[in-house]
């Protein structure tokens, strides 16, 4: 009777069971496509707008990695910012000319993304025994400690000043007569592409995690983890699997973050402010829920840095502001817009733009556990 | 229930004399309970006997002040092999070298190994790196370039002894400082002619004038080689210590967690429900069998045909075990969006996927009505049927007296009586427990 049982039930894939489910992936091959012929089509991305949004990719990525903390697991993690960072200094200490290993992209990204993970590993292993705000303390703290190391250590990260010229992804690799190195400075649209297959590849791996044994017992342990612990999962080792990934993702969106730009940039770069950016991101598209992270993204950066420098040249273009009033500009009321969305989608869709339908489930029909 | 007679054969489930104490108040004091295997074993007595906190001690949750729980003649603990030994050491290592490497400045030994190879303009070598790290913890003097000039630097870099324009010739003088150096670390009696290379070399080549070099300067440089080495050790001891012994202390306290206890297959349920409550009906089930899929991150991430295999089987469990509570219809619902008595049964199909052999059920039939608690008699008689034993907790007197083979009282943490359901209905102690008493 369970073999009659097996085939009905279970001929939809159960945890994105549904209409919804379908429609979820449909939506995102559909942008995928668009994504991937946009550039094609549309000779602006050949410029500086795609730049842009290669580097909104570049913050999918990270936000998709900080959404396996507190979107599945639970945790919240205010220092993913120094993983990004980690995994950007990581990439330039191994491929600057200033330095003797000048490896290729790939082996790099690849040790970075290593390190990131252990990095991660070690910061989780001490403290993930900690609950709720203290280990945001430390995640915050430890945000802190890497953005001054990497400040202090001047001789190998060269301080302030950065370490660059990362050189492009494809450097001294030529393909059937195309120097892939000139093509990626040249032509931002290679690297538009690089960061698209990467934030695909992290989207298919995001998926298949939610639908696996490791995605389930990661939001078993966010639910209720003594139960969980019942279950025979050990709460500590799901949770630093998750800190591993979380890491390990956000040190691959560093890689690219710092070959694109072909520099380091400061440790500023990877302060606090990131994170939390990253965070709203998270929270505002909807925790644990892969397409209403990338929405987040798409909005809250997208509006930071391609809406809000697009709205400043138009008002110059216009001249509506001859006088530069700053209250005139529409930088100046860019963090003002910022917080009142914040507020209002808070206010009235606590779990987001694009909720997961586990997250949605709890808080509407109130929870049954203690 | 063929255990009573057989001396030899032990309980699945031995609890001998587990007492917990919660500050100075007793929840459980003294309490012995066997549980044979296969049978169902029930705990009543008054609210706030210490039924459920006897639950915490079996499933881990509490640890016993006093007395042990033994599952199969077992204690419920991880074991200390060789294994947690080396994970400690690996732990403290890594400390050790994270502490050390901040001890003797990680960054100037970064600077000394990996920049000072790139100046010379020869081809990085791994093996010149190696030299120039050992270099670096002899403290030996170095060369190194500053705005077109070579300098004789200290090891870390800090002291400047002397500025050529040509690299051999600087090259000469920090052998011959070195000289002087190691002279000074060694005795005078040991280099003979120490002082002599300074100003005469053989052959064609250049004369060098030394720079002179302050008396002080010399003994720090001499100094230096002991001390870094000192810093190195220091370090990397104090890490390795306080790396192992806090790995182990963790281990300790983590010794008898829940989880633990879950994996030896003792699995329970919770009196005040605690599923997964976003999660569907059937991931709660495939939480439960979260043990039983093998596979690692990267079979998942790549999803391998053994991975999905092995997934279809843990789905067909799942509903299998949804089946067998009749819940079967409901897979894809939400957990919290079930009726009160279809969640508990729910607990119960988390908890039997598990593939526990000893389930502990925190009131089960709470909240029901008779007709459904006679429903769960019947579910938990053929639980028993799976070869699954079952320690129950319950307030529903007609399914505690049905399904249980033995019965044990608790009234304010003390067991005040234990049989069959017959000898424990007669028993005075719990008529007066239950009633009150005039005492």
């Amino acid at each position: 009777m369970a073999t009659n049982q097996a085939p009905r039930t279970s001929s939809p894939p159960a945890p994105s069971a549904g209409l919804w489910g379908f429609l979820a992936q449909r939506w995102e091959l559909v942008t995928l496509a668009v994504l991937a012929i946009a550039p094609l089509v549309i000779p602006a991305l050949g410029g500086a707008l795609g730049g842009q949004v290669t580097n909104l990719f570049i913050y999918c990525i990270l936000a998709l990695a900080l959404n396996v903390m507190v979107g599945y697991t639970g945790l919240v993690h205010l220092g993913i910012a120094s993983f990004f960072g980690i995994g950007a200094y990581c990439l330039a200490i191994l491929t600057v000319p200033m330095y003797p290993f000048q490896i290729g992209f790939l082996a790099a990204a690849v040790i970075a993304v290593l390190v990131t993970a252990g990095t991660g590993l070690a910061l989780g292993a001490p403290t993930l025994r900690l609950r709720g705000d203290y280990l945001a303390i430390v995640t915050l703290g430890f945000g802190e400690v890497v953005k001054v190391t990497l400040r202090n250590l001047e001789q190998i990260t060269g301080g302030m000043k950065g370490l660059n010229p990362v050189p492009p992804p494809g450097a001294g690799v030529t393909l059937s007569g195309i120097d892939l190195g000139k093509e990626f400075a040249i032509d931002p649209r290679w690297f538009y592409y690089l960061a698209l297959l990467a934030l695909a590849a992290v989207v298919v791996g995001m998926r298949r995690l939610e639908n696996s044994r490791l995605g389930r017992a990661l939001v078993a342990v966010r639910e209720d983890e003594l139960a969980a612990q019942a279950m025979g999962i050990s709460a500590t080792k799901v949770k630093l699997a998750a800190f591993a990934m979380s890491s390990a993702v956000a040190g691959l969106a560093g890689c690219l973050y710092a070959a694109s730009l072909s520099t380091t940039a400061d440790p500023n770069a990877y302060d606090f402010n990131r994170s939390i950016m990253v965070l709203c991101a998270v929270i505002l598209g909807g925790l644990g829920s892969i397409p209403g992270t990338l929405l987040g993204v798409a909005i809250l950066v997208g509006f930071d840095t391609v809406l809000a420098p697009w709205a400043d040249s138009w008002i110059q273009q216009m001249n509506i502001n001859p006088k530069g009033l700053s209250y005139l500009s529409f930088s100046g009321w860019r963090l003002a817009i910022f917080g009142v969305a914040l507020v209002l989608v808070m206010r009235y869709r606590p779990e987001g733009l694009i909720p997961s339908r586990r997250l949605a489930a709890e808080l509407h029909e109130g929870g049954t556990g203690s | 229930m063929k255990e009573n007679a057989g001396p030899a054969a032990t309980p699945l489930l031995h609890v001998d004399r587990v007492t917990v104490r919660f500050g100075g108040l007793v929840a459980v004091s003294e309490l012995d309970l066997d549980v044979p295997e296969g049978s169902i074993v029930s705990l009543i007595g008054p609210n706030g006997a210490g039924k459920t906190t006897a639950f915490n001690c079996v499933s881990g949750i509490y640890t016993p002040s006093s007395g042990s729980v033994r599952f199969r003649g077992k204690r419920l603990e991880r074991a200390f092999t060789p294994g947690t030994i080396l994970r400690a050491l690996a732990v403290g290592l890594l400390t050790g070298l994270l502490f050390a490497a901040a001890a003797v400045d990680v960054d100037r030994l970064w600077m000394a190994v990996v920049k000072r190879g790139m100046i010379t303009g020869e081809p990085f070598t791994v093996s010149g790196a190696m030299e120039r790290l050992r270099g670096y913890f002899r403290s030996e003097l170095a060369i190194d370039q500053m705005a077109g000039k070579w300098r004789v630097v200290s090891a870390d870099g800090s002291d400047v002894l002397a500025i050529k324009r040509d690299l051999g010739e600087a090259k000469l003088v920090r052998d011959a400082l070195q000289a002087k150096v190691t002279a000074r670390r060694t005795g005078p009696g040991t280099i003979p002619d120490a002082t002599d290379l300074d100003l005469r070399d053989d052959g064609a080549a250049p004369v060098v004038a030394l720079p002179p070099v302050k008396e002080e300067v010399l003994d720090r440089l001499a100094g230096g080689k002991s001390r870094i080495r000192w810093r190195g050790w220091l370090g990397l001891l104090s890490g390795l210590i306080l790396g192992a012994a806090g790995t182990l202390a963790v281990w300790q306290r983590g010794r008898r967690s829940p989880h633990v206890v879950a994996r030896a297959g003792i699995s329970r349920t919770f009196q005040n429900i605690r599923l997964f409550s976003s999660m569907s009906v059937l991931e709660n089930v495939l939480v439960g069998l979260d043990r039983t899929i093998p596979g690692g991150v990267f079979s998942m991430l790549l999803r391998t045909p053994k991975n999905r295999r092995d997934e279809a089987e843990a789905r067909r469990q799942a509903l299998a075990a949804l089946e067998f509570v009749g819940l079967s219809g409901d897979a894809n619902r939400i957990a919290g969006e079930l009726p009160y008595g279809d969640q508990r049964r729910l607990e119960i199909a988390r908890a039997l996927a598990t593939g526990a052999k000893l389930i502990l059920l925190d009131e089960p039939a709470a909240g029901m009505n008779p007709s459904e608690a006679g429903d769960l008699a019947g579910l938990i008689e053929r639980i028993r049927d799976r070869g699954v034993t079952v320690l129950l907790i319950e307030h529903h007197m007609n399914v505690v007296m049905r399904v249980s083979d033995r019965i044990a009282v608790l009234d304010h943490g003390t067991k005040i009586a234990e049989g069959t359901p017959a000898e424990v209905r007669r028993d005075e102690k719990v008529i007066e427990a239950y009633l009150g008493g005039e005492g």
